[in-house]
């Protein structure tokens, strides 16, 4: 089954109390957070308008950091995308490849919201959906998750005739389903988010695989025949010192033949 | 100098040379093991915390000192192997032709052969241009990660990983003809059989009787 995050943007009055939520219940150090809000405002003043980015994972269902990590440190789960900390290198190609720019490097490991997955397993909820005091934060099953999000946007309609569902089919599905007030550019969220490159799979999927099929091929290839190439080979050496021995010590009768 | 069973034997490689190839082969399997951590899952858990990637880099600086070091040790041997290993003769040629008897170990037929073979030509001249694609390649990983964007980083990485292949099924064949031919004392004491050298390499000896000596000296 798939879960999700619902996020109503129409609804977050970027109170911080998710990012608190989040940073004490999972006990982060001073330097980590998986939630940060961005303040966004557009034109001048008094004429301002303006909005907040509640930054964090959007858990795709396509994952670009799952599919670049080299050790399963990133993986997904339920939807999710989890994150083993003990397992990753700090290689870093995670920060690199996330067309959100969520991941960071803390303490020489990636950083980023693992949906509260202990927590959750344990059977509570991840943190930010409990302590949110505006409703804007909900977790459960996607499709119902989905479902609320697109109600949400029907009842929004009248107020803000951009509203919409954001996260349905963006990135392979997200995990993280917002809902937008306005056009996602507006709070600098991208639209349509690059897939994974092709040549990332293929690199992961299939360079590598087969690169250790072949060299495991080769070894035990070697192996056997290197066993019979010795053999002749040993073969070949002891005739030539019969034939050495043969002729140096013509007639002595201790000379082994073989 | 004769071994116990009175064996002529002849000096192969001297030892700064031995040295140079030590260097070579100890920081590439450390290359190696710890490159793998990154591709193979079992091996993961080296990969765990960053130190695999500490130890490959420092693994990487003595693979790339050892044209380096091998230029301030032995100059003359390191032109040596760089002017051979580029040059064939009508005899490599056809050596090529019978390289499966080589493989399974027949020498008898096989078109006489200087201090170098065919095949050992071939392998020294792909290990220094697969070396060279997997040094170039990993320091765009190591130095220039930051700014390839997510194709380029497959790319390289790619590349990377293909050299490597290349590297070490050239590697699977070195240790198989080691075996084969028992060449390990070339490398631990520098020294083999003259009645090896006479099959696999009689124009070599040819050569070292002509200049009137039994080897360079060490």
């Amino acid at each position: 089954m798939a879960y999700a995050f619902l996020l109503d943007m129409s609804r977050c009055i970027g109170c911080e109390a998710c990012v608190v939520a989040c940073k004490s219940g999972n006990q982060l150090p001073v330097d980590r957070q998986y939630i940060k809000l961005i303040e966004h405002t557009s034109g001048t003043f008094p004429d301002l308008t303006g909005g907040f980015q509640n930054h964090r994972c959007y858990h795709c269902a396509d994952a670009t950091c799952v599919a670049v990590c080299p050790t399963g440190a990133l993986f997904k789960e339920d939807g999710l995308t989890r994150l083993n900390r003990d397992a990753c290198s700090g290689c870093g190609y995670c920060v690199q490849s996330c067309p959100y720019e969520v991941p960071v490097m803390s303490d020489g490991r990636s950083s980023k919201c693992d949906a509260c997955a202990s927590n959750v397993g344990a059977g509570g909820s991840p943190w930010c959906v409990t302590t949110c005091p505006a409703q804007a934060l909900k977790y459960g099953d996607r499709d119902e998750i989905l479902a609320e999000a697109k109600e949400r946007v029907v009842a929004l309609k009248d107020r803000y005739p951009k509203a919409q569902v954001y996260g349905e089919t963006q990135a392979g599905g997200l995990g993280l389903i917002l809902v937008l007030p306005d056009d996602p550019e507006t709070l600098d969220i991208p639209a349509d988010p690059p897939a994974t490159p092709v040549v990332v799979d293929a690199w992961k999927e299939v360079v590598q695989p087969l690169s250790m099929g072949a060299t495991v091929l080769a070894a035990a290839g070697a192996g056997v025949l290197g066993i019979i190439a010795r053999r002749n080979h040993m073969a070949e050496l002891r005739e030539v010192d019969d034939k050495k021995k043969a002729g140096v010590t013509a007639g002595d009768s201790d000379t082994e033949e073989v | 100098m004769t071994d116990t069973n009175g064996d002529q034997q002849i000096l192969r490689y001297r030892s700064r040379q031995r040295i140079v190839h030590a260097v070579m082969a100890s920081s590439f399997l450390i290359l190696l093991i710890t490159g793998l951590a990154l591709v193979w899952g079992p091996l993961a858990f080296l990969a765990a915390g960053g130190w695999s990637r500490y130890l490959h880099r420092i693994a990487a600086v003595g693979f790339m000192s050892v044209p380096f070091l091998y230029l301030i040790l032995d100059r003359s041997g390191a032109k040596e192997v760089l002017g051979e290993s580029f040059k064939y003769d009508r005899d490599d040629v056809s050596w090529f032709r019978y390289m499966y008897r080589y493989a399974l170990g027949r020498t008898a037929e096989m078109p006489p052969q200087g201090r170098l073979n065919a095949g050992q030509k071939l392998h020294h001249s792909a290990v220094i241009v697969f070396s060279a694609v997997i040094v170039i390649s990993g320091l765009v990983l190591w130095f220039l990660k930051a700014d390839l964007s997510p194709t380029m980083l497959a790319w390289t990485a790619i590349i990377h990983d293909l050299a490597m292949l290349v590297l070490t099924l050239l590697l699977v064949g070195h240790v198989f003809f080691t075996y084969v031919y028992t060449a390990w004392s070339s490398m631990a004491t520098g020294y083999v059989s003259k009645d090896d050298m006479e099959m696999e390499h009689s124009k070599w000896v040819e050569e070292l009787e002509h200049e009137g000596a039994e080897g360079p000296s060490a």
